[in-house]
């Protein structure tokens, strides 16, 4: 009998480490891409999402609309239902994050494996999955908070690449520093061509959880995997059915339990009636290690029984049931009754409630947004509305031809938007504050607001006022005013006040055109007519 | 070589070096008698391009500006995130027709560079003003935050700001605005162009920004400054908006007398030049002409 690894499934995992490394890469190159492509409209660049049936579901759920773009989903399905949970591991960006910094967790020792414990709560991604369909079909849509795209790029987009860029350009201060003057200069070219942008609210609060998650593997190989996606344990309810199962070839096996031991999942390859079909991830680590090759994969066209995981049918009653309770507790905010003056959403955002059911909190959005503005939301959307984006006009205002978030948006939260319809959406209204504006307050010529006022004609007009000095004395100025029709909200205007602290003209929600009772202006109803 | 040799060298050597000035009139002294009138070209015509080659060429040729293995930079208006049908910004032929005789005239570089109010990569991209100058042959940049550095500009009112290196080390530096309507200096057109070369918190210097469109004219004198009025923003300046805020006017003005190419542009607007309060400032200060009847005027419809 010969005492040898399999080659066949050797090759097999370097192949699985390329496509991981490939989808990653891919993953990377789309995120930088995310930005103004030079031209009004840019690619499927958030094409990863529509491939996650996870999401499919919930926003399907929560928001009782079925969406042409995530049919792609029904492709990872299909390759589910065949093949089993390959998805999880070989195409899964955040799963290669996981897998590689447990490979590095391991070879530094930090991982305690040694000790083999009884920690096992693999079902806890299970129970967290019937959570969140149920919370998302009683239109709560709570699935943006685990879902591991969102997580993943919500916390590069807003942890990680701006942390990036600040390294980077502190380099390019070294090089300018040394007199390195052509070096800096095209570094810094390359770096303004990335337009990463680098404020965020929340920045650090978003990178340490994702570190923190990031350190769960030092508990266990893929934690987060094994224990909290709620996709993979969408995927491995589909892969129950799949035709690649594990053979242990009785002769050659030397029952050293090598490849239980070494099983990044909890799939447990031996004894071979306890492999756990949907918790297998066909990373082939087992069958690449096994000293004697005795275990393959092989395909077969008719359905084994295997084993699956054991749900306890309690637990997921327990589950659904916080799921359905989960939704009154997240409607108590006032936000839910009376908008708040800060929650500006982006043009296209659908209605506040039909926002917060599909909207996935993934970033996407803030990473395209060509000024920075759009940020994520903390206390100004409710607990549904956390890392929703709002505009904070202080750090960018929303740019008057752009209409980049409306189109990134996998989604359709923000609903796509044509350049040409842009102008006719108001998201909020500009005020001004006349006790510290520079005109009105001090009778000083300042007309910043207006000058960058995109509108035509401007929202906001200079007309000659008197204002009353501190020596009593009346001065003429021209100061601005603001026509509620014109302004869309935009927020130049506050970016770009002079008074920087606090601006004296600043933009709140009242106005949108997205809401019917967040409003100033009564408008006349398209029948029109005056009826008295 | 003999002493003698070298004495007569030295002594002719350094006789036909000091003779020119002596000829030609020292430049210090030239500069504090605006007596002579200076050359301005006023061109109309359908093509922009067309309209600066031909401006240049009335002015003597881009040689009379630039000089072989100079380092230019030319400051067009790329402030906005607007279409060059808008005219918010510098029409990309202009800027591109500028660059290319500036490297034919000999330049070793042409930049195109400006801060503006707008998402750089957007405007730059938008107003087509970078395609244009980079199929050119410029250089064209973002700003560099790194090149951002508090200068000393040593104006009677605006002493010092943060200014974009770039346009310091330059030798030569060609300004290219366009003509537009502004709410508080009446219309922007080169002199107020300069606060695209700036930094910090610009917004500021609108408290008393006719001066301070002086002070940084004259800090950064350019070698050349052509108006480009091929479209004009009439109205709701600076960014306008809609098509019906420009007007086709077709016109560009060239000189090296920067106030003078400003109050010509000023006509335009139909507003006498004395009117303006940084023209008239800018003339009290000595810094140019502003007066038509004291110009040279090449006019030319193509």
């Amino acid at each position: 009998m010969s005492r040898k690894k399999s080659k066949t499934y050797r090759l097999l995992q370097f192949t699985r480490i390329t496509s991981q490394l490939v989808f990653f890469t891919l993953f990377f190159i789309l995120l930088l891409q995310t930005r103004f492509p030079g031209k009004d409209y840019i690619g499927e660049v958030e094409i990863f999402f529509h491939f996650d049936p996870l999401l499919a579901l919930t926003t399907y759920l929560a928001s009782h609309l079925i969406f042409n773009l995530f049919l792609l989903s029904v492709i990872t399905l299909i390759v589910t239902l065949l093949v089993g949970r390959v998805f999880c591991g070989w195409v899964c960006p955040l799963g290669a994050i996981h897998q590689f910094s447990s490979f590095v967790f391991k070879k530094l020792k930090w991982l305690k494996t040694k000790t083999k414990s009884t920690f096992s709560p693999k079902l806890w991604k299970y129970y967290l999955l019937f959570f969140l369909l149920i919370s998302s079909f009683l239109t709560l849509d709570l699935v943006g908070f685990f879902d591991p795209f969102s997580f993943l790029y919500r916390s590069f987009i807003t942890g990680i690449l701006p942390a990036l860029t600040l390294v980077f350009s502190a380099l390019i201060s070294l090089f300018y520093q040394l007199h390195l003057f052509t070096i800096g200069d095209s570094l810094v070219q390359f770096s303004e061509n990335l337009g990463i942008n680098t404020v965020f609210l929340q920045a650090l609060g978003l990178s340490l959880l994702f570190l923190f998650v990031l350190l769960l593997n030092l508990k266990k190989e893929r934690f987060w995997c094994r224990y909290v996606c709620p996709l993979g344990a969408l995927l491995g309810l589909f892969a129950r059915w799949n035709r690649l199962k594990i053979k242990i070839d009785e002769e050659k096996c030397i029952k050293c339990n090598l490849c239980t031991f070494e099983c990044e999942t909890d799939a447990i390859p031996y004894p071979p009636e306890k492999w756990t079909i949907t918790e297998c991830v066909y990373c082939f680590t087992c069958s690449a290690i096994c000293p004697t090759g005795a275990i393959t994969f092989p395909f077969k066209l008719s359905p084994q029984r295997t084993a699956m995981v054991n749900l306890s049918r309690r637990q997921l009653l327990v589950s659904s049931l916080l799921g359905a309770l989960a939704v009154p507790f997240f409607r108590l905010s006032p936000d839910r009754h009376r908008a708040s003056a800060k929650r500006i959403r982006p043009p296209g955002a659908l209605p506040e409630e039909k926002f917060l059911r599909k909207c996935v909190k993934c970033g996407e959005c803030l990473k395209v947004c060509p000024t920075n503005g759009l940020q994520p939301a903390l206390t100004e959307a409710g607990p549904e509305g956390i890392w929703t984006p709002i505009l904070v006009p202080r750090i960018g205002h929303c740019e008057y031809y752009c209409t980049l978030c409306s189109q990134v948006c996998p989604t359709g939260a923000i609903q796509e938007l044509r350049v040409e319809d842009k102008a006719t959406i108001k998201i909020g209204t500009a005020w001004i504050d006349k006790n510290r504006c520079i005109p009105w307050k001090i009778g000083e010529p300042c007309i910043v607001c207006e000058e960058h006022c995109p509108v035509s004609p401007k929202a906001i007009q200079l007309v000659e006022t008197q204002v009353r000095q501190p020596d009593g004395l009346l001065k003429t100025q021209r100061a601005p005013f603001i026509n509620l029709e014109q302004c869309t909200g935009c927020g130049i205007c506050e970016n770009k006040c002079p008074v920087v602290d606090e601006p004296a003209i600043y933009v709140t929600s009242v106005g949108e055109t997205r809401s019917e009772s967040n409003r100033v202006l009564l408008e006349t109803l398209a029948t029109g007519g005056d009826p008295y | 070589m003999k002493r003698r040799t070298f004495i007569k060298n030295l002594t002719w050597g350094g006789l036909s070096l000091s003779l020119p000035p002596l000829i030609m009139g020292h430049p210090l002294i030239k500069e504090q008698s605006p007596a002579t009138a200076p050359l301005v070209a006023i061109v109309q015509g359908d093509s922009p391009s067309e309209l600066v080659t031909t401006a240049i060429n009335a002015l003597g040729g881009m040689s009379q500006f630039i000089s072989r293995g100079d380092i230019v930079v030319v400051k067009p208006n790329i402030g906005w995130d607007r279409t060059p049908q808008q005219a918010a910004c510098t029409n990309p032929e202009v800027v591109a027709t500028v660059v290319k005789l500036c490297l034919e005239a000999g330049a070793k570089e042409v930049k195109v560079l400006d801060n503006p109010c707008n998402p750089a990569r957007r405007t730059y991209a938008r107003s087509g003003i970078a395609s244009a100058a980079k199929a050119a042959g410029a250089k064209v940049s973002f700003p560099n935050p790194h090149r951002l550095k508090k200068i000393p500009l040593h104006g009677d009112w605006l002493k010092e700001w943060e200014v974009y290196t770039d346009f310091i080390e330059a030798d030569k530096l060609i300004n290219v605005p366009v003509a537009k309507h502004h709410s508080l200096s009446r219309v922007t057109l080169g002199m107020k162009n300069w606060l695209g070369a700036l930094g910090g918190n610009r917004n500021q210097l609108h408290q008393k920004l006719d001066y301070a469109m002086v002070d940084l004219a004259s800090f950064f004198k350019p070698a050349l400054s052509i108006l480009d009025a091929y479209r004009l923003l009439w109205r709701n300046g600076p960014q306008g908006g809609r098509l019906s805020d420009v007007k086709l006017v077709k016109t560009l003005i060239a000189s090296q007398d920067y106030t003078a190419v400003d109050a010509l542009g000023a006509s335009l607007f139909e507003i006498p030049p004395e009117e303006l309060t940084f023209l008239r400032l800018a003339h009290q200060k000595g810094r140019g002409e502003i007066y038509r009847e004291k110009m040279k005027i090449v006019e030319k419809k193509i």
